[in-house]
């Protein structure tokens, strides 16, 4: 089975990518307010996505959520340097992934609030 | 059937003792044993046996007075039933063996149960039992896909926080009445929600209220949430709307991720405070519980409680207070359209003998259309039941956990998802917390502070 992560993409993520080819597969969500990249990702990489992070959980519409926001900026950048929104972003990601958990670790106790 | 329905069971259960001279004379000389916590394997607190004792005193499960014991729990695990009663879950007070030996304890016994060493309750130990197996209890409560395969889809695991709490549980157990002796007094923002069932039920009558629908929360609200409940009113009156939404929040040890509790309860006050209900139509109040995270049976036990809370109606939706795809997402309506023969519920609750009287509102999903510009029904669908959705364009659906990715990166969400008045509250708890939703340090504060002082 094939879950998807939603990836938020603000104006400056979306500098970022606007050129790439995935670029026009931007979803718009609730009347224009939100865009959202959807990328795919296979059981596998799920299964060890949900282990990495104890507290995300598969949503209702089958999305990996509650994702640390450490792993979402890390997958957006791999997403960003290979080109990709395939396997070569997520390799990216997990070889980086002790580094991302120790952010995580810190940021499931703390997140500044919005001002 | 007009409110308040007739407690389940028949009779409201009190077991408050207010006057502190009959208190004191109740408690003086009993053994005292300090009411202990859960924790996970990780050591986060993840139950605290109070809440089960306020729960059951203030009468919201009657007509259970005490722990079960092991006849009552064999009974609940074959066939969902409390002395005749439909009843869910087993409630059960486990204890260490060494606790019971050190201190003498016995059947027959009546001893003072402490919070954090000050007086709450006393119980009368009928009887001192093996809890057996802790994960076999633990299976057996929420079931298998092997016996339970009409709902149960994957095996439960340490990620469950209600198998986990099952599993957790030390080696035996007490059972008995029992009598709050020291009621607490509930901290702010509490204090303002607390309305046990002798309360509520007087209060729907002063509102002059005759059908009234609850509404089950462990989340903040958003739009779709507020769709569920106001078009839930539409359904439960038939031949007319029904008078008012009853929301009832459980607040307790939840998983990491949901929202802290003092947000979910302020996030529905703002509801009505900012005029999206109007306050005659919509009232906000809380039950002290632990979430299982049962879906099919989580959603009996809530028909229970709001029933002893007075209410008519009971709305469930999707994925109902559920974690992760354990069980069918639409779980809770097989069981309150067919019943759960597997689990020994032959027939919808409210259709078996000495089951409950609530009638349930079955709702699917609702999402935001962008083409109709509103909110609109996505219908459900579970074994050979299947509903079209209401309109025909592909819908943009709201869920919860990807709100929750919204907002902790930062962002405040878009209007047609999120009142501006509640994500305003969720920003206030996470100032107070650092964190909009709860995580292991919050659930370490929430042990040591709980809901109240004694």
């Amino acid at each position: 089975m094939t879950y998807k992560i939603g990836l938020l993409i603000d104006e400056k993520r979306y500098e970022a990518i606007k050129n790439l080819p995935f670029a026009t597969t931007l979803k718009s969500m609730f009347g224009g307010d939100i865009r959202v990249l959807e990328i795919e990702v296979d059981e596998e990489t799920s299964r060890r996505i949900l282990a990495e992070f104890p507290a995300a959980r598969v949503d209702a519409r089958g999305f990996l959520e509650d994702l640390p926001v450490a792993f979402k900026r890390e997958l957006f950048n791999a997403v960003v340097s290979t080109g990709s929104v395939g396997r070569e972003a997520f390799e990216k990601v997990f070889a980086k992934i002790d580094e991302i958990k120790q952010a995580a670790a810190k940021e499931k106790e703390y997140v500044p609030p919005p001002t | 059937m007009y409110a308040p329905l007739e407690p389940h069971g028949g009779r409201l259960v009190y077991n408050v003792v207010e006057d502190r001279d009959r208190a004191a004379s109740m408690s003086a000389g009993l053994t005292k044993v300090e009411i202990e916590p859960t924790y996970g394997p990780d050591g986060a607190p993840i139950r605290n046996p109070y809440r089960e004792i306020m729960t059951i005193t203030y009468g919201f499960v009657s007509p259970i007075e005490g722990f079960m014991t092991r006849n009552d729990v064999d009974s609940i695990l074959r066939e969902r039933r409390y002395r005749g009663w439909l009843f869910p879950f087993p409630l059960i007070y486990d204890i260490d063996e060494e606790t019971v030996k050190s201190l003498g304890l016995k059947e027959g016994d009546s001893v003072l149960l402490t919070l954090k060493g000050k007086p709450l309750a006393v119980m009368n130990i009928e009887e001192i039992y093996k809890l057996g197996d802790r994960k076999e209890l633990a299976d057996a409560v929420f079931g298998t896909p092997e016996r339970n395969g009409e709902v149960v889809k994957k095996r439960f695991d340490e990620k469950h926080p209600g198998w986990l709490m099952y599993r957790m549980m030390r080696p035996m157990a007490l059972a008995g009445k029992l009598t709050l002796v020291n009621p607490p007094k509930f901290k702010e923002p509490y204090a303002r929600f607390w309305m046990p069932p002798h309360v509520s039920r007087e209060y729907i009558k002063s509102r002059g209220w005759k059908i009234v629908v609850a509404h089950q929360t462990r989340n903040v609200p958003h739009i779709g949430h507020e769709m569920l409940m106001k078009r839930a009113m539409f359904v439960a009156g038939a031949e007319r709307p029904a008078d008012a939404v009853f929301v009832n929040a459980i607040i307790g040890a939840k998983r990491p991720g949901d929202y802290v509790d003092e947000a979910i309860l302020e996030g529905h006050e703002a509801l009505n405070k900012a005029g999206y209900f109007h306050a005659n139509r919509h009232v906000v109040t809380m039950t002290l519980w632990d979430m299982r995270y049962g879906n099919p049976l989580e959603s009996l036990f809530h028909a229970v409680i709001r029933q002893n809370l007075g209410v008519t109606h009971h709305m469930f939706g999707r994925d109902h207070a559920a974690t992760g795809d354990y069980y069918d997402p639409y779980a809770t309506q097989y069981l309150w359209t067919r019943g759960l023969p597997s689990y020994g519920i032959e027939a919808p609750p409210y259709q078996v003998d000495k089951g409950v009287k609530v009638r349930p509102v079955n709702l699917g999903e609702f999402a935001y259309c962008p083409k109709c510009g509103e909110y609109t029904y996505l219908g459900m669908a579970y074994g050979d039941y299947k509903e079209p959705p209401l309109c025909g364009h592909p819908p943009e659906r709201v869920s919860g956990s990807f709100l929750r990715g919204v907002i902790i990166e930062g962002l405040r969400p878009p209007k047609v998802v999120m009142r501006p008045e509640v994500y305003d509250v969720i920003v206030k708890w996470w100032k107070v917390y650092g964190y909009p939703y709860v995580t292991d340090r919050y659930l370490k504060i929430k042990e040591q502070e709980l809901e109240v002082e004694l």
